[in-house]
């Protein structure tokens, strides 16, 4: 088990960046989610941390011993890939048993410690088989079996489970995380996923272009996003944004839209500060935090023409034409509201977000 | 890879095409299978029982061909008044040395190229396969030059290396196109598992070993073949089958039931190795060039 310090490193194709100045510090024993679309540097920092491309700039430190210049096999850290990478070549109880024979480990052990590592993953009886008879998520456990017996400093998962179906993903996320809680070992988790992210991990750094937008707790992330990116990227479905103008309408700051005119709570007038008054903003509402009738409500309400249902099951996700946009609302499935009728939409105004027009940076 | 059944009609022209092919199969295997099995019968034959051949046209006087008795001094005239066994050892030794060289050579380069990016990278594949261009033929007085001032003229390490200089670009260019077809990620699990660079070239050994059953084949038939580098760079110490049958042929004695004999003798060890790796042979040269 280690920390993880990741010092402004940089990671360089050529001319092209791929990871700009990033810093980041995994706590011993943490589940880290690194998250972030394709091309978003994330990969390039997991195989920095494992040592299978060199590292431009900048330094990365496990505990205190910088590791740049170790080679894969002294880092001491296991590594999950997204397709596997089992030897097809090897059973299953050979491919576990790869890195301890590598290490010269006594054959006895070897043969404990792989018939424990497959008994937590269930894995047992398909010790003799090769990778071409498995099935995704069978293989998927040979690679996570291969990554645990040997109790590493760290685990590094690259989109393990990007692969399975949906309902094996679900299942997949739940036993990951239990496992990691189980060994206590530093685990950093490499996905597009936020879903993924959100239900696993303990801090989740989000990525975007080869730098880190935001640090922080599955909770932070969601609630607190530091800018319209993260705000947008991190959600399902995705938060709805909204062009508005900052105005003072008597003794309150509102919210002016083509729509509707929203005043900001207290506290909210003064982090918005005095110098975007008149000034363009991006209203940002997630589809649960407004909430949709046939009747006007009392309070500011925008209103709205229905577009479309969407019915999920335990929640229905309804399509609201605004003037000029559209916005998506998650209401219960009792909602009777039929495409083309008019509706009303309250914005529970402790859940809104406003981020700045220009450079996206969230003011709350 | 599997072949798959094709859905086909029957048209009158489906089955003239059939029986056409049925006839052409047939002409081939005469054609191709003919020439072994006169030799093979020959090499068992009198010399007067070996030319006692029917008319041209006279079908029915065909069973003069297998009325004969089976006699074993051609056989014995090779291994006994020749060194044929000295021969066959030579063959065995500059054909499996050089396939040897040629494959461990052959795979390193061919795992360097395919794996690392350097400059000039493109230029230097080529030139390795250009070096195949030039007929042998015009190399040859050169080569012998060179070998002669090394002292390799007449020694089975001249041959060695000569059939090497031939085999490894062609060992380069077949099994550079397996390993690009092996994942990376499975180098990098090895590494990441513990292995070091060079063990993890060789866990992926395994997965283009059909890439290199096919080219020691290719490599050994080329060398067993060969006919000019064996008369020219290793006449004298280092003689091989094929130049030791080509002096059974004397000016004024022509031995022919030798020459049957030594071309069965030549011609055994590679039907065997054939069949033994028959299987492997196939998927082998197919495989790397069809991607999963």
């Amino acid at each position: 088990m280690a920390s993880v310090t990741i010092k402004n490193v940089w990671k360089y194709y050529g001319e092209t960046p791929a990871v700009k100045d990033l810093n980041i510090f995994c706590p011993d024993g943490s589940f880290v989610s690194i998250l972030g679309p394709s091309g978003c540097g994330k990969s390039s920092t997991m195989r920095m941390l494992a040592g299978l491309e060199h590292i431009s700039a900048g330094d990365i430190l496990f505990d205190d011993q910088r590791i740049n210049d170790l080679a894969p096999k002294d880092r001491d850290v296991a590594m999950v890939f997204e397709n596997y990478a089992l030897y097809p070549h090897k059973s299953v109880f050979d491919n576990i048993a790869n890195p301890l024979r590598l290490r010269k480990i006594n054959e006895t052990v070897v043969k404990e410690r792989v018939t424990a590592a497959a008994t937590l993953l269930e894995i047992a009886h398909l010790l003799n088989r090769r990778p071409h008879e498995l099935s995704g998520g069978q293989k998927q456990r040979v690679a996570i079996g291969r990554a645990i017996v040997r109790e590493p400093k760290l685990f590094l998962f690259d989109e393990p489970i990007a692969h399975l179906d949906a309902k094996l993903r679900a299942h997949m996320r739940g036993e990951i995380k239990h496992l990691q809680r189980t060994l206590g070992t530093t685990m950093i988790y490499v996905t597009h996923d936020q879903l993924e992210a959100l239900s696993m991990a303990d801090y989740i750094a989000v990525m975007h272009d080869g730098e880190l937008q935001q640090w922080g707790t599955p909770s932070e992330i969601f609630n607190k996003p530091v800018n319209a990116w993260v705000a947008g990227f991190v959600g399902e479905p995705a938060m709805n944004f909204l062009t508005c103008s900052v105005t003072s309408r008597g003794d309150d700051v509102v919210l002016r839209h083509r729509n509707f005119e929203i005043p900001l709570l207290a506290g909210q007038v003064s982090q918005i500060n005095g110098s975007s008054q008149g000034g363009a903003v991006r209203m940002g509402v997630r589809p649960d935090a407004l909430s949709i009738s046939m009747e006007r409500p009392d309070d500011a309400a925008i209103q709205g023409e229905i577009f479309v249902n969407e019915l999920l099951g335990g929640d229905m996700l309804v399509d609201v034409s605004l003037e000029d946009c559209r916005v998506r609302v998650k209401t219960s499935p009792e909602f009777a509201g039929k495409p083309g009728e008019p509706c009303y939409l309250t914005v529970n105004r402790q859940k809104w977000h406003v981020f700045d027009s220009q450079d996206g940076h969230a003011y709350f | 890879m599997a072949s798959r059944d094709v859905v086909s009609y029957e048209t009158p022209f489906t089955r003239i095409a059939r029986y056409a092919s049925i006839v052409f199969v047939v002409l081939y295997l005469v054609w191709t299978l003919l020439p072994f099995l006169v030799m093979f019968m020959s090499s068992f034959k009198d010399l007067l029982e070996a030319f006692k051949l029917p008319a041209v046209g006279d079908w029915s006087g065909i069973g003069i061909f297998f009325e004969f008795t089976p006699t074993l001094k051609h056989y014995r005239s090779l291994f006994v008044d020749n060194s044929f066994a000295t021969y066959i050892a030579n063959s065995l030794i500059a054909a499996g040395g050089s396939a040897v060289i040629s494959v461990i050579f052959g795979s390193l380069a061919a795992y360097s190229l395919s794996r690392v990016d350097f400059r000039g990278k493109q230029d230097l594949f080529f030139w390795i396969i250009s070096t195949r261009m030039a007929p042998v033929v015009a190399v040859m007085v050169p080569l012998y030059s060179i070998f002669r001032s090394l002292d390799l003229v007449g020694t089975l390490p001249g041959l060695i290396l000569a059939y090497t200089t031939f085999n490894l670009p062609f060992a380069i260019w077949i099994l550079k196109g397996f390993f690009d077809n092996v994942p990376f990620a499975i180098e990098e699990a090895q590494m990441v598992d513990g292995a070091t660079r060079f063990q993890a070239f060789r866990s992926i050994l395994p997965l283009v070993a059909p890439g290199i059953g096919a080219f020691v084949v290719l490599c050994i038939l080329f060398a067993w073949n060969d006919f000019l580098f064996a008369a020219i760079i290793g006449s004298g110490g280092a003689k091989t089958l094929p130049v030791a049958t080509r002096e059974l042929v004397q000016p004024q004695n022509i031995q022919w039931g030798a020459i049957m004999a030594a071309g069965v003798v030549t011609t055994l060890p590679m039907m065997a190795l054939g069949l033994v790796i028959r299987k492997y042979l196939v998927t082998g040269l197919t495989m790397g060039a069809v991607k999963e």
